[in-house]
């Protein structure tokens, strides 16, 4: 049987990190303008 | 004329149920086998007992009820319901057998807290415990947020009509394949092929801290099961603080975020339909709920000056948060630091974001992001509606991995669910009251166990009242479940007793 290379699932894990990231990378943006404002 | 159950419902419903029961013995052979592996040689008896208790009961329910009809709806509902107390019932023995818990009541309370990934805790002296009855209360949480009936089809009720009721019955109404086997077998497939990254990755993390190769990666699993199941056990009594890691912290919060995100969107974003995270109406109304939510606590929190620098703000703030709206209830803060440092408001935003929950057919509990999304289109269609002249025709679409048009009666599932969650947090905070307890604090244990999260205020305690256990312990079985299950289950004893032939 031939190995098919999962680039479809790879992609979309890469995807669903990437957009847990943004959430992570937003909330610290709010945290530095937090402190900044200090 | 309500109608009593006949023997045909008994035989269906103990017939399945039985088999459900047979699964959960199966799966205690994994941690007989880390027990061997490991030579702790007590808590293999603890579990060849369960497991022996559990495959009789199983035996004798499937051969006593044997039946080859299709399950009713009704006798679905009632399945689930019982498998989950069942499950509980059974889980709860090798725990209890381990002397870790004071009471069968409190071995309960963490079973049922376990299989419906709240992560609220009543074990005492967690440190001790052994490597072999920690792998179960994770095993647990493992098993709780795929589902005990997942958990079932997937091992030997393929092929079985009907399988469908009780997949539904299990708080997922969204198949991911036309069939519910290969449903089931994706479900497993995403959470394995996770389990082995992100053990990977936090084992990897435990290393390099300078943990000991065995348990970084025991850890490592542990941990991952709990997150990506947005359940929160540990192995440890310190929660996530005991690791002292930054990194460890981030990897948390990526695994928590991914075990909030529904399985039907998994699949679509796996099969290439990648430009589906920008569009889901769920990821977009995470987004922006997280972010609502933080402003609030980052608001309270900046009352207090407790946290002057970004990152301590983030680690601290942004943690407790994100663990809360994903339901996981991971913790970088001392016990009893977040009712005794945290202001009124900074802790309204965490039970905010408790109540809210993650996505539909995800691990998340609470009201979950969906019908917020459903409620908030509906709000704005409504007041298009009175803003635009009479004759303007307004139609309101959402999209949820397909264009969908808002129809009434999704706005009323959504609203009625909403309704539901909202009485039984009040309803459990109103107990808590009974029992002495501030509002605030019984509130914000009752949302954390309704929407099984596992955040705690305090209240949780081997000492608290035996009613309170039992209540909160049907707010986590009611809350994971979506009520439905629970409503016919209910329904169909008040059937027994009131009911005409």
């Amino acid at each position: 049987m031939k190995f098919k290379f999962p680039l479809n699932p790879i992609l979309g894990i890469t995807t669903e990190i990437v957009y847990a990231l943004f959430i992570m990378l937003a909330a610290f943006l709010i945290c530095l303008l937090t402190s900044l404002l200090k | 004329m309500i109608v009593k159950p006949s023997i045909i419902d008994i035989k269906n419903i103990g017939y399945y149920l039985g088999k459900i029961i047979l699964g959960l013995g199966f799966v205690m052979i994994i941690p007989v086998i880390m027990g061997l592996a490991l030579n702790e040689i007590n808590p293999v008896l603890d579990f060849l007992i369960t497991m022996s208790i559990t495959l009789i009961f199983g035996l004798i329910l499937t051969k006593l009820c044997f039946t080859d009809k299709e399950l009713t709806w009704m006798q679905g509902m009632i399945v689930v319901a019982l498998s989950w107390f069942v499950a509980m019932i059974l889980g709860a023995i090798p725990l209890y057998l381990s002397g870790h818990w004071a009471s069968y009541l409190d071995a309960c309370f963490d079973a049922m807290s376990g299989f419906a990934t709240t992560g609220l805790i009543l074990v005492q002296d967690l440190d001790h415990l052994s490597f072999t009855h920690n792998l179960w209360r994770h095993l647990s949480m493992f098993i709780g947020g795929q589902g005990i009936v997942i958990v079932a089809i997937s091992l030997f009720m393929a092929g079985i009509p009907g399988v469908l009721k009780m997949y539904v019955g299990e708080a997922r109404e969204e198949k991911l394949l036309p069939n519910v086997i290969h449903t089931a077998r994706f479900i497993w497939l995403v959470s394995f092929v996770y389990l082995l990254l992100g053990t990977i990755a936090l084992g990897v993390i435990g290393l390099n801290n300078g943990m000991k190769p065995f348990n970084s990666f025991f850890h490592g699993a542990c941990i991952f099961m709990a997150a990506f199941d947005t359940g929160g056990f540990t192995p440890q009594s310190q929660n996530i603080l005991y690791y002292h890691s930054f990194a460890y912290e981030i990897a948390t919060i990526v695994i928590m975020l991914l075990g909030a995100m529904n399985f039907k969107l998994h699949y679509h974003l796996w099969t290439g339909h990648r430009r589906e995270i920008f569009r889901n109406i769920e990821t977009s109304a995470l987004f922006v709920m997280i972010m609502v939510c933080f402003g609030v606590v980052v608001f309270g929190l900046s009352q207090l000056n407790i946290y002057p620098s970004a990152i301590t703000l983030f680690r601290k703030g942004f943690y407790q948060l994100i663990s809360a709206h994903t339901g996981t209830g991971y913790s970088t803060l001392y016990s009893g630091q977040l009712i005794g440092q945290w202001n009124h408001l900074a802790l309204l935003g965490i039970i905010i974001a408790m109540a809210l929950g993650g996505s539909t057919s995800s691990t998340t509990g609470g009201i979950k992001m969906l019908r917020v999304g459903i409620i908030f289109r509906a709000l704005q269609q409504d007041i298009k509606k009175i803003i635009l002249p009479p004759k303007a025709i307004v139609v309101k679409k959402l999209h949820h991995i397909k264009e969908v048009f808002l129809e009434d009666k999704q706005v009323r599932s959504a609203l009625s669910i909403t309704q539901i969650y909202l009485i039984l947090y009040v309803a459990g905070a109103v107990a808590g009251m009974m029992f002495g307890y501030p509002l605030l604090d019984a509130l914000f244990e009752s949302t954390s166990a309704a929407a099984n999260v596992g955040l705690s205020c305090g209240i949780t305690e081997p000492a608290m009242p035996a009613a309170l256990k039992i209540i909160y312990i049907f707010q986590m079985w009611a809350g994971r479940l979506e009520f439905m299950a629970i409503f016919t289950l209910i329904g169909f004893f008040v059937a027994a007793i009131k009911g005409e032939r």
